[in-house]
Parts: structure tokens; C-alpha cells; sequence
């Protein structure tokens, strides 16, 4: 049976019914039409459905929609302030870090919340941030890179 | 070399704010009103008869609108290879029994995903197991299990449908004998008599899954007037359109492929699935749109993996390391149906031919069926399992020689200007140079051969720029906007390689554009011309010539209009930024956008639309002999020359990457940072096969179903990478470009294992090289 529940999404309050057992991501994706997350394995072994909460990265196809109630949720989709890109986002477009695209929304988010904990981090440090988040196109290097950048860079993240 | 404005230029992807946004399509955010979501039912057993099946529970589950079986689809076929010797032997849904696991046995469309899974549950199916098998040796002697019995086509196959007049025959079955290859050249007997030294091993490739990001999703729309939409996981759409529009009985003009973004590919998503069909056939059959999602399980189990392979390789030198001959005897596993096993086999050859000069060879396989998954193209398709191969017997020659075993290789590798036997010339060669530089810049003297469990070596790869396949070639159009811009329609799918990018820019170059001014309209089958450019490795070397053609039409037009204009001969203008100039006197000129509204006032509104198109070996007909290997094969090779750096820990025998090489010669490069970035992707997905991708199936049944049993290459995988262009003018490539997506992947996984050997000292003869393997 169908609950209507509340998430706070992207700074928007949005009214939603699902089923107890409905994932965050299945919420996300079907009922709130915000398909940035990406269903990969739906185990979560991939990464590709990684959102963050109140700036935790989690893996929302293993959040049920219920769990996520009273939290801040950030999907790629509120990344974007004032039309204008977040820098995570500008680098993956300059560093040439994304292929097939299907992964990057999970990157850039794990990587913000890396950023937004610990604005200069080492090489390592980045690895470790995106290890949960497999890609089969790029080879990571420039994902790291882009990431690096950002952090070197003197306008870091907002 | 021409200066180049936009081509050649490391210009940022036109689909980069799409993707980092998350406003890129993939199929499966697709959703239409209305829509049902369906789901399949797979068989359990490797070998069975289907005794019954009852649906009447799984029917009267409330908000089930539709199931399917065998029976409802029975007569239709479709396959990767359906040519007048190997007619189609897959269906939508099996019929009279089921020959692996995850074999598809029935469907069902409901309201939602979670009713579509519990009416599976309700469908009650009697099998009768009977005996299977799995091995593919076994399944080739008298006696064994028979997977298949006579193959008898049930309609046309496609190369008539596309204009060979060549009807199918019947495909007997026997030893289970799915595809059989035999070429040759010169004389391997007289070879070997004439060699010092005679080298036969035997080498085993596993199963490996394409593992790419997004799971299989088709979206299908039968609307009542006999139209078909379709939103699928694609590399190249045209053979998606023609399957179901003949499977489904649907002319091909009223099957629409939109335009979606593929979640990575590497081969995997080539064939039409059954699930694509069963999409379909739901929607007309319930009126409504129907979506299926597959798994990452059903991914791994019926999404059908990379060739296995059992290579016996003989070969023969002189003392001074000049091969005399060659003998290949291939064994093929491609699984309970052919796959794509003549192919594979034959690109087994065909991929090699160009790398070493061997004048005497043979090149022998059999495909066999068994009762396991099956197996179509994956990155360089044939050419992984061929080059680790021949190329670790190389190492292992050279060693016995007391030989270096680059030089070794410098002395057979083939040079630009060589003919190959079978009439393809290498207009452009690269391995000579790469390997020279490869040597150079890795340092190898010094660390060749230490044995210190530190090591390196060396593995060579080429790749076909296009081949001849059905639609035959790709077309694209330009057309000039009367603000000057051009939009450009091209049938190429972007599945991650970069080709939105690269096409636009092919586009822009030849119009003298910015690329901003170029709009793409890309593999929307409705809106664009047929393109095989994904399918047969050809993305820039066929459709992008075909774009390149395209717009030269377009600018030819455009020249004509501006010398009437300017009072002035063609070739006495030029064309850059916008504008038509006059060479001698570049103030006197006109903008694109002054042209196109002239040439419609003037000529009766006749505006400025520009048609290319290419065929892949022009010369030939239609297609070379799979089974023989006579005829051309391609215009145009990509090469690749790896070195990789391993260490391997003694006490575990675990191995690490340290460093990739790869000197690639891709001819020109259209955009250096997609390329950059198709050499490292190659080079990480090299480490996953080299060490451990594998497929594990245990009396059939896949027992590494998810990424926590399947690893593939993380972040902390990755080695140091290094990359050597050396670029070479392809003269038949747009703006010289050639292949680069595919060709590396095989280099390196050789390279790996020679540096496993290396720096152990031991050989070890079949993938992946595990830590088990090593230390044993």
C-alpha cells in the first residue's frame, strides 16, 4: 500500500507515494522524474545511483524512499545554481571525464562530497572517494584529474 | 601537414553539459504515459524439453495484461550471422525446449514492475531435462548431447533481404558443428621443412562480460497505425531497425530508433535480443508502450558475453627469429546458439593478417555449440583471444632463440606500401615506429629480463576502419541554415566512443565553422540516413568520410553560389570562419548566411542540403567469404604496439599493472582527447582481462552474476599510462583518420602476459592470470 511522504529534494519540498519497499532510487527516478541517478546494478556494487544526503554520498538504490524522509537530498539534477555549472561539472567537460556518461552523475556526487569535507585533497584521497563508483569507459585518470583540478583551482567549490 | 582549425583540435565533447547535467537520455529514463513494464521468464535447466506451460494463473493475476510463450512467437528468427550458409537459429522464446540458462521462455507486460514479477512466479513450466553439455571438445564427438538438430530457415536470410540473390539452405548439425573457418596461403608444409625451429602451444580465452554501465533496456510504442517506436541500448541502430521490422513483419521505414545515449557498449549491445523483440510484440499486442529493463544478473547470463577460445598455434622460424609459417587451429565455444562464431573465427585471421609478414600460413576453426550462454563481438572481437595467442608464443620463440623479442617483431612486422595476401594494402603502417618508440621511451633494454619479479613486454594488435556488412555503407546530409549554421544528420550513435563530437567536427572543418555552428541530428533512424559506421568499427573511417562527403557537397554548393555572387571563379575562393573569401584578396568575401539566402532568392528557393556516403571496400560486392577468408577486407588498419609493466608478488602471485604503453597509430586524429581517452579506456579494460575478468559457469549456470562476483577495474586498478601517437595520414580516411576504439584492448592484455613471464619466468597459457595460476 502506498504512503505519501515527504522528501526534500534539490531544496524543493516534494510530496511523494510510494510502497514501503520502494528505493530512494526508484522514487527518484519514477516518481519524482529525476533520472540523473542511474540504475547500474541495483545492488550496490556500482555506484552509478549515488545521490548525496544531507552531503553523504549514499547508494540510493539500497535507501528505501521512507529512510530518506527529514534529510537533504542532492541529486545531479540541483548541481546546477544559477544556470550556471558547478565546477566538478566544468571539469569533467574539460578534463574529457566522462565517455558514455552513464556513471558521471555518481562521480561528480561522490566527488562533491569529498570536496565539500575536505577541499584540498590528495591524489589518494580522490581515489578513495570515487572507489565505490565503477566506470568501464574512461580509466578513472581523468576522472581524478577533473576532480584535482577543482581542488587546486582558487574558486574550489561552493 | 594542413593547418587544421577545428579537426585535429583536443575541442570539448558536444555531449558534455547533457551528461555532467544528468539531462542525457539513456533509454531506460525514458517513460511514456501509459506505459506497461515487462519482464521475462528464463529458463532454469541448461538442456530440457518444455513438457507445458500454464499461464492461466499468472493471466488472472490482476494487472497482468499480456503473457507470452514460444507458442505466440513461433516461426520467427533472427541472429548476428543469418547468411545463405548459416541461416538464424535464435527465437524470441524458445519453443519445444531450452538449451542454456537464462534461455528466454516467456513474457509477460504488467502495470508496474513488482505485478510483472509476481505473475512470473505464477507461470508454471514442465521441463524434462535431458543431457548437456558443456564442454566444447566433448560436445564435438559422436555421442554427445545434440544442442541443435537441422537448422531449416524459416524465411529469407538478410543478405537477401539486402540483394544477394543467395537463398538459405538448410545448416545440418553435425557434432554439433555450428561454423567451421579454413583459410590458407602458400605452403605451410614446405614452411616448416623450411624452418630451424617449430613451436606448438596450446592457449584458452574465457568468457568475459562487456560489463558496460547500463544495464539492456528497449522501450517499444506500436501505435494503431502500424508505427514502431523504439528507445533502445544501441551501437548502431540499423541493424536493430531491420530485425524488428522483420521479425515483427513491419515495414523498416515505419520502425522508428530514437535517439538515446548508450550507457557503453564495447560490442555488447551490437545484436538484437530478444528482449528488444518481446518489447515489441507486448506493445502491439497490449496497445500500450512497453518497457523492459533487464537486470544486471540477466545482463551477465543472456546478454550474451565475449568469445571463448581454444587456440593451438604452430609455429615455425628461422634461426634468426623470421617467421616461415603459421598454423591456427581455433576451437570456439560461442554458447547454445552461433552467435557471432563464423565472424569471430574469421576475424581471428583477418585481425592478425596485417601485423606480421608470414609467408606461409593456415588458419583453421570450428564452432561448436554447448549448452552455456552466447557469445557475440566485444572490443576487437577475436583479435584479444588471437593476440594473446600468437603473441606470448612469440616470447616464447624468441626466448628459445636467445632473441630479443621486440626484435624479433621489428623483424616481421609488416611496413606501409606491404599488399597482405588477401589484396588489402596498408596505405599507412605505424608499427615499425610505434615499436621504436614504445622501446625508446619504456626504457626497455634496462629492464627487459632481470627476473627480479619486476617485468615488461610487448604485445602487437591491428583493427579493421570499416567493413563491408548490410545497409553496405553510410550517407549523411547537410543542410545549410539560412543564418549560416549547418545542421548535420548522421545515423552514428554516441555509446560513449566520442562520435557526436567527432562528426560534428569532421562537418565543421570541411564548411569552415566553428563547431558551435554545426547542429547534430545523430541515430534517430527516422530522421537520419542508414549508417553501419558503429557496427562494423567504422565510426570515423566510414561515417565520418560520409559526413565529410556530405559537407564537401554542401561547400561545392555553396562555392557556386558565392562565385556567381562575387563574379569570380570557383577555385579562386575560400572558404574559413563563416565565410566564402576571394584567395588572392580576402576583404572581398560573403558570410555562409549571405550564400544560402541568396541561392534561395536566385534559384527558386533551392537551398543548400549536401549528401555524402560511403561504402566500406567499395571494390567489393558485398561481403568477403567468412569461411575462406578470400576477398578484401577492409580500406584501412589501425595498429597498436603496447608495453606494460608488471610486478608480480612471489608469495601470492598476485599481479600489478604498474605501467601501460601504448604507441597507437590511428592515423590523423579527428579530436587527440577522445582518442587520449579510448587508449586509456583500453588500456584498464586490458588489466580486468589480463588478470581477472572471467565468466565462471558451473554446470551451465553463470556463478559470477553481479560486480561483487565479477570485478572489473576500479579506480585503484588503474596502471601508469603512457601514450605515443604515432600518427600516421590514412589517404582514404577523412582527414586521414582511421580506427582507434578497439585496436589496444588486444595489445596490451599480450603485453601483460609477456610481462608476467617476464618477470617470473613462468608461462602462463591461459586468461585470466590469476594469483593461483601464477604461484602454481
Amino acid at each position: 500500500v502506498k504512503k505519501l511522504i515527504t522528501l526534500s529534494v534539490n531544496g524543493e519540498s516534494r510530496q511523494v507515494a510510494v510502497e514501503p519497499r520502494t528505493t530512494l532510487l526508484d522514487a527518484l527516478r519514477d516518481e519524482l522524474g529525476l533520472t540523473g541517478a542511474k540504475k547500474g546494478c541495483d545492488l550496490g556494487n556500482c555506484g552509478s545511483c549515488t545521490v548525496l544526503l544531507d552531503g553523504k554520498p549514499v547508494l540510493s538504490c539500497l535507501l528505501l524512499a521512507v529512510e530518506a524522509q527529514g534529510k537533504d537530498i542532492l541529486t545531479i539534477e540541483g548541481l546546477v545554481q544559477n544556470g550556471e555549472l558547478h565546477p566538478l561539472q566544468q571539469a569533467f567537460i574539460d578534463y574529457a571525464a566522462f565517455q558514455c556518461g552513464f556513471c558521471t552523475p555518481g562521480m561528480i556526487l561522490s566527488a562533491k562530497a569529498l570536496l565539500d569535507e575536505n577541499p584540498h585533497p590528495r591524489e589518494e584521497e580522490v581515489k578513495e572517494a570515487i572507489s565505490g563508483n565503477l566506470c568501464r569507459c574512461t580509466g578513472y585518470t581523468n576522472i581524478v584529474e577533473a576532480v584535482l583540478k577543482v581542488a587546486q583551482s582558487e574558486k574550489g567549490t561552493r | 601537414m594542413k593547418e587544421y582549425s577545428v579537426v585535429g583540435k583536443p575541442l570539448p565533447r558536444v555531449d558534455g553539459k547533457v551528461k555532467v547535467t544528468g539531462q542525457a537520455d539513456f533509454s531506460g529514463d525514458i517513460r511514456l504515459p501509459n506505459m506497461l513494464h515487462g519482464k521475462i521468464l528464463r529458463s532454469p535447466h541448461p538442456h530440457a524439453k518444455i513438457v507445458s506451460i500454464d499461464t492461466s494463473k499468472a493471466q488472472a493475476l490482476p494487472g497482468v495484461k499480456a503473457v507470452i510463450t514460444g507458442r505466440d512467437t513461433a516461426g520467427i528468427r533472427f541472429a548476428f550471422v543469418d547468411t545463405p550458409r548459416y541461416p538464424a537459429d535464435e527465437y524470441p522464446l524458445a519453443i519445444d525446449k531450452v538449451r542454456y540458462i537464462g534461455e528466454e521462455v516467456a513474457a509477460i507486460a504488467a502495470v508496474d514492475e513488482i505485478t510483472a514479477a509476481e505473475a512470473l512466479e505464477l507461470i508454471e513450466v514442465e521441463y524434462e531435462p535431458i543431457p548437456a553439455v558443456f564442454d566444447p571438445e566433448e560436445a564435438l564427438k559422436d555421442g554427445a548431447p545434440k544442442v541443435h538438430e537441422e537448422i531449416v530457415p524459416t524465411t529469407t536470410c538478410a543478405w537477401q533481404d539486402w540483394g544477394v540473390s543467395r537463398q538459405a539452405r538448410p545448416f545440418k548439425v553435425v557434432n554439433n558443428i555450428c561454423a567451421t573457418v579454413s583459410m590458407s596461403y602458400g605452403d605451410i608444409e614446405e614452411g616448416f621443412a623450411e624452418s630451424d625451429h617449430v613451436r606448438q602451444d596450446r592457449f584458452v580465452v574465457p568468457a568475459t562480460s562487456h560489463a558496460a554501465m547500463e544495464p539492456h533496456v528497449a522501450l517499444a510504442n506500436y501505435d494503431p497505425s502500424g508505427k514502431l517506436d523504439v528507445w533502445l541500448s544501441h551501437m548502431s541502430l540499423a541493424v536493430k531497425q531491420y530485425w524488428l521490422a522483420k521479425t515483427l513483419g513491419i515495414p523498416i521505414g515505419k520502425v522508428r530508433v530514437h535517439k538515446t545515449f548508450t550507457g557503453g557498449a564495447f560490442g555488447g549491445k551490437i545484436n538484437l535480443f530478444p528482449y528488444e523483440f518481446l518489447a515489441a510484440f507486448l506493445s502491439r499486442k497490449t496497445g500500450r508502450p512497453v518497457r523492459i529493463v533487464l537486470s544486471r544478473e540477466e545482463v551477465f547470463t543472456s546478454c550474451r558475453l565475449s568469445h571463448r577460445m581454444i587456440i593451438d598455434i604452430k609455429t615455425g622460424v628461422k634461426r634468426d627469429g623470421t617467421i616461415m609459417a603459421q598454423h591456427v587451429k581455433l576451437i570456439n565455444d560461442p554458447g547454445a546458439y552461433r552467435g557471432s562464431s563464423p565472424v569471430v573465427m574469421y576475424l581471428a585471421h583477418a585481425f592478425c593478417n596485417p601485423i606480421y609478414n608470414i609467408p606461409n600460413w593456415k588458419h583453421e576453426g570450428v564452432g561448436v555449440y554447448t549448452n552455456k550462454a552466447i557469445c557475440t563481438p566485444k572490443r576487437g572481437h577475436g583479435s584479444p583471444q588471437a593476440r594473446f595467442a600468437a603473441e606470448s608464443q612469440l616470447d616464447i620463440i624468441a626466448e628459445h632463440l636467445g632473441l630479443d623479442p621486440a626484435e624479433m617483431r621489428l623483424k616481421n612486422v609488416r611496413k606501409t606500401g606491404d599488399v597482405l595476401p588477401n589484396g588489402d594494402r596498408l596505405d599507412s603502417c605505424g608499427l615499425g615506429t610505434g615499436i621504436w618508440r614504445a622501446l625508446e621511451l619504456t626504457k626497455w633494454k634496462e629492464k627487459r629480463g632481470r627476473r627480479n619479479n619486476r617485468g615488461i613486454g610487448m604485445g602487437l594488435a591491428a583493427m579493421f576502419s570499416g567493413a563491408a556488412y548490410y545497409p553496405f555503407g553510410s550517407a549523411a546530409i547537410v543542410k545549410l541554415n539560412p543564418d549560416g549554421t549547418a545542421t548535420l544528420f548522421t545515423g552514428q550513435s554516441e555509446f560513449g566512443q566520442g562520435s557526436d563530437t567527432a562528426v560534428s567536427q569532421i562537418a565543421a572543418e570541411e564548411l569552415g565553422l566553428g563547431l558551435d555552428n554545426v547542429i547534430l541530428v545523430s541515430a534517430d533512424s527516422e530522421l537520419c540516413p542508414p549508417d553501419l559506421g558503429g557496427f562494423v568499427s567504422g565510426g570515423i573511417f566510414v561515417s565520418g568520410e560520409a559526413v565529410r562527403r556530405a559537407a564537401a557537397d554542401a561547400k561545392q554548393q555553396l562555392l557556386t553560389n558565392a562565385a556567381e555572387i562575387l563574379e569570380t571563379k570557383v577555385d579562386d575562393l575560400d572558404i574559413g570562419n563563416g565565410h566564402i573569401f576571394v584567395r588572392a584578396n580576402p576583404e572581398k568575401g560573403l558570410s555562409l548566411a549571405e550564400i544560402v539566402r541568396n541561392s534561395i532568392q536566385r534559384h527558386n528557393a533551392d537551398s543548400i542540403i549536401g549528401k555524402g556516403f560511403c561504402k566500406p571496400v567499395p571494390e567489393i560486392e558485398f561481403y568477403p567469404s567468412l569461411s575462406k577468408g578470400t576477398g578484401r577486407f577492409t580500406d584501412a588498419y589501425g595498429f597498436a604496439v603496447a608495453v606494460a609493466e608488471v610486478e608480480v608478488d612471489p608469495e601470492t602471485g598476485r599481479v600489478r599493472v604498474l605501467e601501460v604503453t601504448i604507441a597507437d597509430d590511428c592515423g590523423f586524429a579527428i579530436n587527440p582527447v577522445s582518442v587520449h581517452g579510448q587508449l586509456v579506456s583500453q588500456a584498464v579494460m586490458g588489466v580486468g582481462d589480463a588478470l581477472y575478468e572471467e565468466v565462471t559457469t558451473e554446470e551451465g549456470r553463470i556463478v559470477n552474476t553481479s560486480f561483487a562476483d565479477y570485478k572489473i577495474p576500479g579506480v585503484f586498478d588503474v596502471p601508469e599510462f603512457r601514450h605515443i601517437p604515432v600518427e600516421s595520414v590514412e589517404p582514404k580516411g577523412p582527414f586521414g583518420g582511421k580506427e582507434v576504439g578497439e585496436c589496444s584492448r588486444a595489445a596490451v592484455i599480450a603485453a601483460i602476459a609477456n610481462a608476467v613471464s617476464d618477470a617470473t619466468g613462468v608461462r602462463i597459457y591461459s586468461l585470466p592470470i590469476t594469483p593461483e595460476k601464477v604461484v602454481r
